[in-house]
């Protein structure tokens, strides 16, 4: 009898919910029943299926290509994709706070010196939101070598290799490539372009203006500043470059260096930092700006609810440059103590959060509100303003804005490096006036136009083979317009590939791995880049980058599966099946989630 | 720059409603309208007032539509993707210099001026129905669009597969980005919008097809023109156009079936002599 049931396989495709109706009655026996119940029991092993969140081409038009090239390559290995486009906030809403994702491809921020590992990838972030640890990667290995990189001396070279290392064994995120930066600049009005990287506070200042309080129009394609201004806010913010206009940090940093900047000057003895700020400097509204603020600052940032509760709620930005930080002690109007558990060269990033006045911020560390809605704990009006109008005691104050259409900040007279003691670049421009404009080709015509002095923003890849072109004078090009030219720059942001490893089967290096040799870099860049970005297997700018780890042609960990971009389906199989993964009959690739 | 292309595009739609005016309405049409002007404003004025409410309306509301549609929409960009990407694909395929100019312009100067004749011709008619149906087709329009926009979150074509409309409308006239982006968000794609009012245009000429017969034919040129332009172009996807188009056929079915209704001022001499028969005479 037990001989003649229906089996539950595909063929038939009786579901198991099914089967228990129809032969619960048929069979008799005990024996019968003990074979259904080990038949009936076990989980369905499904296609594995995913979805990649990303952007849309108007948010971040290399992010959608870059997803559904990857989607192509993902299914030749058997995986079932969807793609998923969310607007920019709500992409890092998503990804960042929520962790609502599988798999998710962007840009991501990265940072000058490798130690923005630290708050990416360690596990002591798994549970925080913001670009700490969105992956909930936790390694032990890597946690250690981490936390070795950042007490690292004369050895941090080294311990930065070693720490690289393990990152690229373990594969929590890909990193593809890093995009060129090109922006269109008029040099008519303003001049010393190339004085600074234009995605610092410093290439604003020190600008050679042809007149006095001369406007800087800029044509900017990301509308976010334009809607917040709130430098905690993880969704409106990428590197922060107009934050850092409004307010000040303590030091600067330029391609490398960190300089002081709202501090006159430190001294480092032994994980102990003592800061003299320049003296009588003002907020935008007229309050003065006292190491207390300072101080107040980096609590804010520890914990935004300042331990009014017992659930800490930590900024979603700068948790790495202050992590370091375990206590700040006021000495009087203009010195503090910092104590920091790094070795100097990691303990001056500390240094370059922006400054909050404590007047207007030490009221939002209270639970935002919402009426008639249980807010999360943890979401703290900090964290949710949207901070407008900022006050800062930065180069620029607000001015005025118009939600999509334009900010603009304007000279803030009393501004310590308008001082004549002070020799640090100032403004020359009177106001600056950032001009909403979401598409590279129509922010070209700006500036060509001469509607516009700069775009501020990396223009889109697939218009730099035509301003390059237009530079060049090549045959057939329309030239730049006189006084236009191209500015290149070189980039610590990356485009990058992120794992939910909190979730079956992302939790497994092995998986991430293979999917990472899913990945035609080169040919990524030159299919979504048009060969303007350098595909990479290290996540940090190029003199960081271990030799072990240099792109020689392919990519060094994980050699691509395929050829030109084209997935090699047997050599894809095969690989995943050496790893003790499955296939169904039709190619699918099983798993049990 | 956006005050440029606005003025280009009142200069080149008033040029077309001119040669619109002298083709289809005619002198004598033209005569009594001089002389029956006020009453036939005093007749449309109630539901243009409505629909200018709906416009004002509809203007502020769609600030909060985006934020509102992520809060409760339902995101369908990838469901329509992976039921159609194909056809947007095949339609990308047969893109021709000719084509794209013809279908910008299309997009841009033929749409308005699709909507704003009627809106001439029909006042030129001493029976206002069809320019009262017409108005408030159009407040339909808006009022049931702006609830699928808030139900339904997608993103078009060109957002999901830029490489293959980057040459077309915003990168060939960066202008038209600055006018679009005014009137439109990304995420208002379903349903088209531009194809369910030139849709509506395009029924409502149908039906007057006996006093306006030539009208008649360039609004279906037009109106199928109109559709395609948006898939062409890459800003819909073929279900916002289909759903445009039953946006439109609901909109004129129950315009017609209010403008009856409600009429304020004509109710009581129109009620024996319904517009189709006195159109027909």
């Amino acid at each position: 009898m037990c001989g003649a049931l229906p089996r539950d396989d595909q063929k038939t495709g009786y579901s198991r919910r099914a089967m228990l109706a129809a032969t619960g009655l048929a069979v008799a026996t005990s024996g019968c029943i003990r074979r259904v119940r080990s038949v009936v029991n076990r989980e369905e092993i499904d296609q594995f299926s995913l979805t990649i969140t990303t952007l849309p081409a108007d948010g971040d038009r290399e992010s959608i290509l870059l997803a559904r090239a990857i989607r192509t390559a993902l299914e030749a290995a058997g995986m079932a994709v969807d793609i998923r486009m969310l607007p920019e906030d709500e992409f890092l809403r998503t990804v960042l706070v929520n962790h609502d994702f599988d798999i998710y491809v962007g840009r991501h921020p990265g940072g000058l010196d490798p130690d923005f590992l630290y708050e990416t990838l360690h596990s002591r972030y798994v549970d925080e939101g913001g670009w700490q640890n969105p992956f909930g990667f936790a390694n032990l290995t890597v946690d250690d070598r981490l936390e070795a990189q950042r007490d690292a001396d004369e050895d941090r070279e080294s311990a930065v290799a070693a720490t690289l290392d393990a990152i690229a064994t373990e594969q929590p995120f890909v990193p593809i490539c890093v995009p060129a930066e090109y922006r269109l600049v008029r040099t008519d009005r303003f001049e010393g372009w190339t004085d600074a990287h234009p995605a610092t506070r410093q290439s604003y200042l020190g600008l050679e203006a042809a007149s006095e309080d001369a406007t800087l129009r800029t044509a900017h394609t990301d509308p976010r500043p334009s809607k917040n201004l709130n430098p905690l806010a993880v969704e409106y913010r990428n590197q922060g470059t107009i934050v850092d206009l409004v307010y000040d940090s303590l030091a600067t940093f330029d391609t490398g260096a960190v300089s002081p900047w709202l501090a006159t000057d430190w001294t480092w003895d032994d994980g102990t930092m003592t800061v003299d700020l320049h003296e009588q400097c003002q907020f935008h509204d007229g309050e003065a700006v006292t190491a207390e603020d300072v101080a107040f600052t980096y609590r804010l940032l520890a914990d935004t609810t300042l331990g009014s509760r017992e659930f800490t709620a930590p900024a979603p930005r700068y948790r790495g440059e202050a992590g370091v930080v375990d206590e700040v002690t006021a000495h009087d109007e203009s010195s503090l103590e910092l104590s920091v558990d790094a070795a100097e060269a990691v303990a001056e990033r500390a240094l370059l959060v922006p400054i909050l006045p404590a007047h207007i911020w030490r009221d939002r560390a209270v639970t935002a509100s919402l009426p008639g809605y249980a807010v999360d704990e943890g979401t703290t009006e900090a964290i949710v303003t949207d901070n407008v109008p900022p006050v800062g005691s930065g180069p620029y104050q607000f001015g005025e804005r118009v939600e999509r259409e334009h900010l603009t900040l304007e000279r803030f007279d009393e501004h310590f490096t308008r001082r004549d003691d002070v020799s640090l670049p100032e403004q020359t421009a009177g106001s600056i006036r950032f001009q909403i404009d979401p598409r590279s080709t129509s922010a070209i015509e700006l500036v060509e136009t001469d509607a516009a002095d700069l775009t501020s923003l990396p223009l889109e890849s697939y218009v730099v083979d035509d301003i390059l072109d237009a530079r060049d004078e090549v045959d057939g090009a329309d030239p730049l317009p006189d006084d236009v030219d191209v500015l290149g720059s070189p980039s610590w942001t990356f485009y990058h590939l992120g794992f939910n490893t909190r979730q079956a089967p992302f939790g497994n290096p092995n998986l991430r791995r293979l999917v990472a040799r899913l990945l035609d870099k080169a040919w990524l860049v030159e299919d979504v880049f048009d060969g303007h970005a350098r595909p990479i297997a290290a996540p940090v700018a190029q003199e960081w980058t271990p030799a072990a780890l240099e792109w020689d042609g392919e990519d060094p960990v994980t050699p691509f599966l395929g050829t030109d971009g084209e997935v090699d389906r047997e050599a894809a199989t095969a690989a995943f099946e050496d790893a003790g993964f499955r296939y169904a009959d039709d190619g699918t690739l099983r798993v049990r989630r | 720059m956006l005050v440029r292309v606005l003025t280009q595009i009142a200069v080149v739609v008033t040029l077309l409603v001119l040669v619109g005016v002298a083709l289809f309405v005619g002198r004598y049409r033209f005569r009594d309208t001089r002389l029956e002007w006020r009453d036939r404003v005093r007749k449309v004025a109630p539901i243009t007032a409505v629909l200018a409410a709906v416009l004002l309306f509809n203007s502020v509301a769609r600030q909060i539509v985006p934020d509102l549609s992520l809060l409760v929409g339902w995101n369908v960009t990838w469901p329509i993707y992976d039921l159609e990407g194909q056809f947007i694909l095949w339609l990308q395929d047969q893109a021709t210099p000719v084509a794209t100019a013809y279908f910008s312009f299309i997009y841009i100067y033929g749409y308005i001026f699709l909507l704003v004749f009627p809106v001439v011709a029909y006042f030129a008619l001493s029976n206002t129905r069809p320019l009262r149906e017409l108005l408030a087709a159009y407040t339909l329009n808006y009022t049931l669009g702006l609830g699928l926009y808030v139900l339904a979150l997608a993103y078009g074509p060109r957002n999901m597969m830029p490489e293959l409309v980057e040459a077309l409308l915003y990168d060939t006239y960066p202008q038209y980005q600055h006018l679009t982006r005014q009137v439109n968000r990304n995420t208002n794609v379903f349903p088209s919008l531009h194809t369910s009012l030139a849709a509506t245009v395009t029924f409502l000429a149908y039906r007057t097809r006996s006093v306006y017969p030539g009208w008649a034919v360039i609004a279906v040129v037009l109106g199928v023109s109109v559709a395609i332009s948006t898939m062409y172009l890459g800003i819909h996807w073929m279900i916002d156009v289909v759903a445009g188009i039953g946006l439109a056929y609901v909109s004129v079915a129950l315009a017609g079936h209010l403008v009856g209704r409600w009429s304020l001022s004509a109710s009581l001499s129109e009620r024996d002599l319904s517009p189709r028969r006195l159109l027909e005479r």
